[in-house]
């Protein structure tokens, strides 16, 4: 029923209700903001009183940590293909998160999406674009099926998602390995790896179209930049998205006002495992162009990092991917020209999510933040 | 064929299981310890791998195994009150928390060896100490069990130990039973003044000595090394022994054989002509049935529950 009222008050109010929220909006996003910098620095801060303590020159270290990836083109070129592993996968871990699911099935969904996709690409012949896009939507719906299983039996059966993803990770990185061994690998080959796949799947490498050495950084980044969209659309714009931000935010409400959370929570496992099934693509038809074996080893809790520093938002996961792989590159040379391993990185990692985590020790900044401001 | 059965029915087969069983119980039992605190443990491995690291240094250090199992103990125990204080003082969510600390500890253990001997894959390099194998004056002796029952590491003895300890830690001690009362509804125990915080500190600590116990003796019994990821999943596989055993210290432990039981057919079946990556599957296959079995049936349990529950006003 429509309530009658002098229109002109009801659109000024309205306005200044919209404008009111939009500024608290903004507000919370550089609070946010703050917040993450503040965060990313201590734990750098910590990897550095961690190299002056055992006797490392930090400043070395962290110079060729911090420079590294922009000293030479083709260390930029590793820099791109990392971010474009890295923003996949933080997508693809995002949508579970959102509904406060925790699927750590990335890793395996790569592995299965690699072998799906390659065995198109090797031995099926196709005509060019084709021979990407089917490889790529085999590989995708392998990747949903993937998420699937441990999100039905989470959202039906309330099994824990932890323990189902990572055996089901553990069972496909080891039939990967069986299968590379006795059927990729062509008989009397020298070394464990899988022929080239065919010219016409290979993603084009930004070395070719720009003229300088990129390594291996390919066209890949295009579908990053659909996949963000995408998925900012799919969360912010769409039912599903809307039922998925409910769950996340209070499950029991969202049962109560009517959301099949069941159905909802099953599917954010699939469709972020179809997403983590692109991150395998990229690997083998970008980076690779073959199977090799661990193609995506070490990879499984890095979408994590990128997701969690974006807070979940697929519009800044672009920004935090590709801050954090800068780092994993940077932590790849500094171990080269500081001889520091470049595990340390992974403590910065761990830093890192502890601090975000720590709820109080987040709403302690805000609320000085505040306080700063209201002074 | 032939020989593979009987290589799978001799005692040596079993003294394998009984082996490979004691890094997935001890830190099991952990597990079930936290799980029933009301605080879920995912950092296990992590732990685990800490301790094992510690372990090995300090033995290498120190050439004392004891000195070395203290520093793990320690150092496990340690990693899990971090654990504890950023989800009980800074009220981090318990599970990303505990993912944080399972890559600090793949990171940490790999950043701290490689400073340390300049070596990124293991210590195998070093002379580290092993606790003690233990031989049972009569029991050795006798013929089908002696192997079996003798001559085990001391660590393993402790584990199954530990079975017991736990079960009358947590059903017939004030401590044990407060814990409980805290896992199962903390306002409710808080009402009848247990201090859930510090209880759940407790579970937490216990956890981290029972898995830094399995991490030590990965390092410092199954093999004589640290080596990067040496822990493999156990920790998690640890975490579905809880589940697959009915959340009780007996059951657990069964589960945990049944886990140490398929590892060791892998190795047996290794030793054949089936592949190994195929055989390897099994305990994680394993794991995956038995968390949907364990589901279902809690299901029917809660199912069954609902209805007498309904049907009981009107007898």
């Amino acid at each position: 029923m429509q309530v009658t009222l002098p229109s002109s008050a009801s659109s000024f109010d309205r306005a200044a209700e919209r404008a009111r929220v939009q500024q608290e909006r903004r507000r919370s996003a550089i609070v946010d903001l703050v917040v993450t910098l503040s965060t990313i620095a201590l734990a750098l801060l910590v990897g550095f009183l961690v190299m002056l303590i055992v006797g490392k020159d930090p400043i070395l270290a962290y110079s060729s940590l911090l420079s590294g990836p922009l000293s030479r083109s083709h260390r930029a070129g590793r820099w791109i293909e990392d971010a474009t592993t890295l923003i996949i996968l933080g997508l693809s871990v995002a949508i579970p998160f959102r509904a406060r699911q925790f699927s750590l099935g990335a890793q395996g969904q790569m592995f299965i999406a690699a072998m799906i996709a390659a065995v198109i690409a090797i031995y099926l012949p196709l005509p060019p674009v084709l021979a990407i896009l089917l490889p790529l939507v085999a590989a995708m719906l392998a990747g949903f099926v993937t998420g699937l299983l441990p999100g039905l039996i989470k959202a039906y059966l309330n099994a824990n998602e932890i323990v189902s993803t990572l055996m089901l990770n553990a069972v496909i990185v080891l039939l990967y390995d069986f299968l590379l061994t006795n059927v990729f690998t062509p008989p009397g080959a020298q070394s464990l790896r899988s022929e080239l796949i065919q010219p016409n799947s290979m993603l084009l490498r930004l070395s070719a179209i720009f003229g300088i050495n990129l390594g291996r950084a390919n066209l890949a980044v295009v579908m990053v930049a659909v996949l963000v969209l995408a998925v900012w659309v799919l969360l912010s714009r769409t039912p599903l998205g809307y039922e998925i931000r409910i769950i996340g935010a209070n499950e029991k409400f969202a049962r109560y006002g009517g959301i099949n959370t069941q159905r909802t929570i099953a599917l954010s496992f699939a469709i972020g495992g179809a997403i983590a099934a692109v991150a395998g693509v990229h690997l083998v038809l970008g980076v690779h162009q073959r199977l090799i074996p661990a193609i995506a080893a070490g990879l499984g809790f890095e979408g994590i990092v990128v997701a969690l520093l974006a807070r979940n938002n697929p519009l800044l996961i672009p920004i935090t991917g590709l801050f954090y792989s800068y780092l994993r590159v940077g932590g790849d040379i500094m171990e080269q020209e500081a001889a520091v391993g470049a595990e340390i990185v992974q403590v910065i990692q761990a830093v890192i999510i502890l601090l975000l985590t720590a709820q109080v020790l987040v709403n302690y900044a805000k609320s000085r933040h505040r306080l700063m401001r209201s002074t | 064929m032939e020989q593979a059965l009987q290589a799978i029915f001799s005692a040596t087969f079993v003294a394998a299981v009984l082996r490979v069983t004691t890094p997935i119980l001890l830190p099991a039992l952990g597990g079930l310890i936290a799980e029933l605190g009301g605080v879920a443990n995912i950092a296990l491995e992590g732990i685990m791998l800490i301790s094992a690291c510690a372990g090995v240094l300090v033995s290498i250090a120190t050439q004392s195994e004891w000195l070395g199992l203290l520093a793990g103990l320690a150092a496990g125990i340690i990693t899990a009150l971090v654990l504890a204080f950023f989800h009980l003082d800074l009220k981090a969510d318990i599970i990303l928390s505990a993912i944080a600390i399972n890559i600090l500890a793949s990171g940490g253990t790999i950043f701290v060896v490689f400073l340390l001997t300049g070596d990124k894959g293991s210590t195998s390099a070093l002379v580290s100490r092993q606790m003690p194998f233990i031989e049972i004056p009569i029991i050795k002796d006798i013929p089908l069990l002696g192997p079996i029952l003798s001559g085990q590491n001391l660590l393993t003895y402790i584990a199954f130990i530990a079975v017991a300890g736990v079960a009358i830690f947590l059903y017939r001690m004030r401590a044990g039973i407060h814990l409980r009362a805290v896992g199962e509804n903390p306002d409710a125990a808080r009402s009848v003044g247990i201090n859930v915080r510090s209880q759940q500190y407790l579970a937490l600590a216990l956890s981290g000595a029972l898995a830094a116990l399995g991490g030590v003796y990965l390092s410092m019994g199954y093999v004589k090394f640290f080596a990067r990821d040496m822990t493999a999943g156990r920790g998690f596989i640890a975490l579905a022994a809880i589940f697959l055993g009915g959340k009780t210290p007996l059951g657990t432990m069964i589960a945990a054989l049944v886990f140490g039981l398929a590892e060791a057919l892998s190795v047996q079946l290794g030793n054949l002509r089936v592949p190994n990556q195929l055989v390897q599957m099994i305990p994680y296959i394993a794991t995956l049935i038995a968390l949907v079995v364990y589901a279902l049936v809690q299901r029917q349990r809660a199912i069954a529950h609902q209805r007498r529950f309904r049907q009981a006003p009107t007898p």
